[in-house]
């Protein structure tokens, strides 16, 4: 994990003294609300429906222990006693007082945490695979490229005012765990075909909210080396062209769209050109100083066997269906990768209260070398556990509700807040999330219903990430009703895909019933138990769907 | 001609608050059942003294809701402000942990 | 008081804005600046004055426009036409690190305290602050924070390379 330097530290130290005097003088009046509102915002902090709401970075998705402690001192202190840990691997608190952000900054900046750029219209948070660095299939790590990237877009001084957000993801492996399609910019490793040489597939553009668009590549082959120069420069050209007349047009999706996506990489390389070895260029020194940071732990040698493990295995069916739904193979033998579900029947998908947090900080130190992930399905990773230890931990984190079979299942619902917390809703989703989960919630349907994904939003700004789920859903308000719109086929893998909706909308008691429509269609006239939703979906297309919900 | 009251949030707190008016002296209360109904031309009292609070920094981005007054007492006209006035629909994760275990 | 910062200190604004070429009337003396039209209807008039010449950009304006004048060029004026807007910046950076300007430039219109450390980092060094701006305080602004991660007009590597 990357260490803080005294200058790091010192970054911190004065962002929060800076933020400080910022709120002081919102409080006496000396700022406007319009005024202090970027400067808020680019410190994470929102005006919500029933209170301010702190949006903490967590550098892709990455935390310790120590920093999982100190999220739950503060949901403990000033807050409610609890989190809620985002599509966007962050964590959110729902009600902190305006007098109390400066302190809580301070408490975060101790553990090397801040909420710099978690919102506004600047580069936020970087997001990456959960699984990076412990991953089968990984060509590289890909966190020693996010933590670059995170240096050289804190304080950017020429993008810190731009057009509208900016997102960036990266991944690592085959399987893209991190959605990268669906970013500002999208940045896969892959191997030289020639070379060998590790570089970027680039993709632009992609974005969700009322436009929906995948991000176009704009480079299939970009040298490692040339990562910072190629991002200012595709900043540059935004920060320039980027549409400020009209705010549902301000992303760069729609930059790239109306640019034309051959005339765009013009531009990005023409700019490129000029920049390419200025100051950004990466040399091998830069690269041996930062992965020195995210070297493997010391992991013992171990059988990927273990007798306890197996006679468990066979004794106890729930001890081998989580294991079965939520454990990962790991590259180390004798290692696993363990998903903590947030997604039970009862709290909304993505919440963990503070005592949940020092519990998990507490198992991830005995179990898992101390560290713990979060992933952008709003779950959480212990990415290092003994194969022998799973046993022990299944226990534990079946007393703290932390064990439902379901990653990537139909109950492993993404939800944004919704209605019930959040100023922009049109309808509430957390609600629908729990009608969802607790209409089916056994594992004997949820098996055998395989791989599927349902993600709810409760506005069209997709927070919820509704668009590229297999099943999504869209609160919309109808004449003071709140109604739901169904998108069928989305992806946010590697096969990435856009939903489509599938009809009218349905009231909230329907909608249940709609999706169990859904699932009945699929279980019927999938051709094996390994055609999974999506691939029956893409076969069948909509026709049968909205025969069934509306025939 | 509908009713309304003022609403807003506290600068300070961030939290939820309804306009009282008495004597022509504001107060901001988080109880909607406090607050001052108006209507027509007599709200007009009401928005001066919202906007007068919000340049005095106690409150941010004051507006007028519909209200309507039932059985219960005044209840906010459409579902978003019924949350604002009420909270969210579903509990604190601890609360529902907690009612768990105890079912259990 | 001009409400006018330049190199970090509080200073008297001795330009005068001028438009006004189109009614033939004659150039006055002094110290002006002129939209980019102007100068580009008007260049070899304006070159034939004594006192110092600025040219005011728009947000939307390439600066590659002006390259091959900048050195007849004491002044560049940029706008913020509000605090979101942040397009001058990169006009900034292009004036100096790409084109070498080595005169003033001017940040115009929605010129505030939280916006002045990152101008300053872009290179600019003439600062029109917005009425309500207080000068004297908003020279602390400059100061507020002293890690800048990566390279701009005023540091020319990312931190993680200076300190080795
Ligand atoms: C509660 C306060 C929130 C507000 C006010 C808010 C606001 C917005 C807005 C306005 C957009 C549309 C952006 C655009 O395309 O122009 C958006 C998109 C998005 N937000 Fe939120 N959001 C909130 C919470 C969340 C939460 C809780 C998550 C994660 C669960 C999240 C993650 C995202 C993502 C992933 C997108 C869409 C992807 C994209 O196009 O970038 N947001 N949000
Ligand atoms: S999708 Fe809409 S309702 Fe949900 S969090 Fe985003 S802005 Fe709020």
């Amino acid at each position: 994990m990357y260490q803080y330097s005294e200058q790091d530290h010192q970054l911190l130290l004065e962002r929060v003294s800076q933020f400080r005097g910022q709120v002081a003088r919102r409080l006496k009046g000396e700022l406007s609300e319009e005024e202090f509102k970027h400067q808020r915002l680019r410190n994470g902090l929102y005006l919500q429906l029933h209170a301010y709401m702190l949006r903490v970075a967590i550098p892709y998705g990455l935390l310790s222990s120590e920093q999982m402690r100190t999220l739950a001192h503060i949901a403990r202190k000033y807050d409610k006693g609890y989190g809620h840990f985002s599509t966007r691997q962050n964590i959110q608190y729902n009600w902190p007082k305006l007098e109390d952000v400066p302190d809580i900054l301070d408490d975060l900046a101790k553990v090397e945490m801040h909420a710099i750029q978690t919102s506004g219209n600047c580069i936020r948070n970087t997001t990456s695979d959960p699984l990076a660095g412990v991953a089968r299939d990984e060509i590289e790590d890909p966190r020693p490229y996010c933590e670059l990237i995170r240096q050289w877009s804190t304080f950017h001084p020429e993008f810190n005012f731009l057009p509208r957000k900016f997102k960036i993801a990266v991944s690592g492996a085959t399987h893209d765990r991190a959605a990268v399609a669906v970013h500002d910019i999208g940045l896969r490793l892959v191997k030289n075909e020639t070379s060998e040489e590790i570089g970027f597939e680039v993709y632009v553009g992609g974005g969700l909210g009322r436009t929906p668009m995948l991000g176009k590549v704009i480079r299939k082959y970009l040298p490692k080396q040339d990562m910072l120069t190629y991002l200012e420069a595709i900043l540059r050209v935004y920060n320039m062209l980027g549409r400020r007349d009209n705010i549902y047009k301000a992303r760069s999706k729609i930059l790239v769209h109306e640019t034309g996506e051959e005339k765009f990489r013009e531009l990005v390389e023409a700019e490129w050109e000029k920049i390419k070895a200025g100051g950004l260029f990466l040399r091998d020194e830069d690269f041996k100083w930062v992965k020195g940071f995210f070297n493997d732990p010391a992991y013992e040698a171990l059988p990927d066997q273990d007798a306890d493990f197996e006679n468990l295995m066979l004794s106890n069916a729930d001890f081998a269906r989580w294991v079965d739904k939520n454990i990962e193979l790991h590259k180390q033998s004798g290692y696993r990768i363990v998903y903590l579900s947030l997604k039970t029947a009862l709290q909304p998908p993505g919440d963990v209260t503070a005592d949940q947090m020092d519990a998990i900080a507490d198992l991830a130190d005995k179990y898992s070398l101390g560290h713990i992930r979060t992933t952008h399905r709003q779950n959480l990773v212990l990415s290092d556990v003994q194969l022998k230890d799973l046993p022990a931990l299944w226990e534990e984190l079946k007393a703290l509700d932390l064990a439902t079979p379901n990653y990537n299942h139909v109950t492993d619902i993404i939800s944004c807040p919704g209605l019930d917390y959040c100023a922009l809703a049109t309808a509430r989703s957390i609600p629908i999330s729990q009608a969802i989960t607790a209409r089916f919630d056994d594992y004997d349907f949820i098996n055998d219903l395989g791989d599927v994904s349902i993600n709810i939003s409760g506005c069209i700004n997709a927070c919820g990430h509704h668009h590229v789920a297999n099943i999504g859903i869209l609160g919309v308000n109808k004449k003071g009703t709140e109604v739901y719109q169904l998108t069928l086929g989305g992806s946010a893998r590697e096969d990435a895909a856009i939903g489509k909706i599938i009809g009218p909308a349905f009231e909230a008691d329907e909608i249940v019933d709609a999706v169990g429509k859904v699932l009945s269609v699929y279980l019927e006239s999938r051709e094996d138990p390994e055609e999974t939703f999506l691939m029956a979906y893409r076969r069948l297309g909509q026709a049968p769907f909205k025969e069934r919900l509306y025939g | 001609m509908a009713l309304q009251v003022y609403t807003a949030s506290l600068l300070k707190e961030g939290l939820v608050a309804y306009l009282a008016l008495e004597n022509g002296h504001p107060s901001w209360t988080s109880d909607i059942h406090q607050a001052t109904v108006s209507e027509g031309d007599a709200l007009d009292a009401l928005k001066k003294a919202a906007e007068q609070s919000e340049q005095e920094n106690i409150v941010v981005a004051p507006y007028a809701i519909d209200v309507l007054k039932t059985e219960d007492g005044i209840v906010a006209a459409t579902k978003r402000e019924q949350i604002r006035a009420d909270g969210p629909t579903i509990g604190l994760p601890q609360d529902n942990l907690r009612e768990s275990r105890q079912a259990a | 008081m001009d409400n006018y910062i330049k190199d970090r200190k509080i200073d008297s604004n001795e330009w005068m804005p001028f438009t006004g070429l189109e009614d033939g009337g004659s150039l006055p003396a002094g110290d002006i600046y002129v939209p980019l039209e102007e100068w580009l209807n008007a260049r070899e008039t304006l070159l034939t004055r004594n006192g110092r010449l600025g040219i005011a950009l728009r947000n939307t304006d390439d600066p590659a426009i002006i390259k091959d004048d900048l050195e007849r060029l004491d002044l560049v004026v940029l706008e913020f036409p509000k605090m979101a807007d942040g397009r001058a910046f990169t006009q900034a950076r292009l004036l100096r690190e790409r084109y070498g300007f080595k005169g003033e430039i001017r940040a115009t219109g929605d010129v505030l305290y939280d916006q002045l450390f990152y101008m300053q980092r872009c290179g600019v060094n003439g600062f029109e602050l917005r009425d309500d701006q207080n000068a004297s305080h908003s020279l602390k602004a400059f100061d507020e924070m002293t890690v800048t991660y990566q390279p701009a007009f005023d540091e020319e590597l990312p931190l993680w390379r200076r300190h080795k």
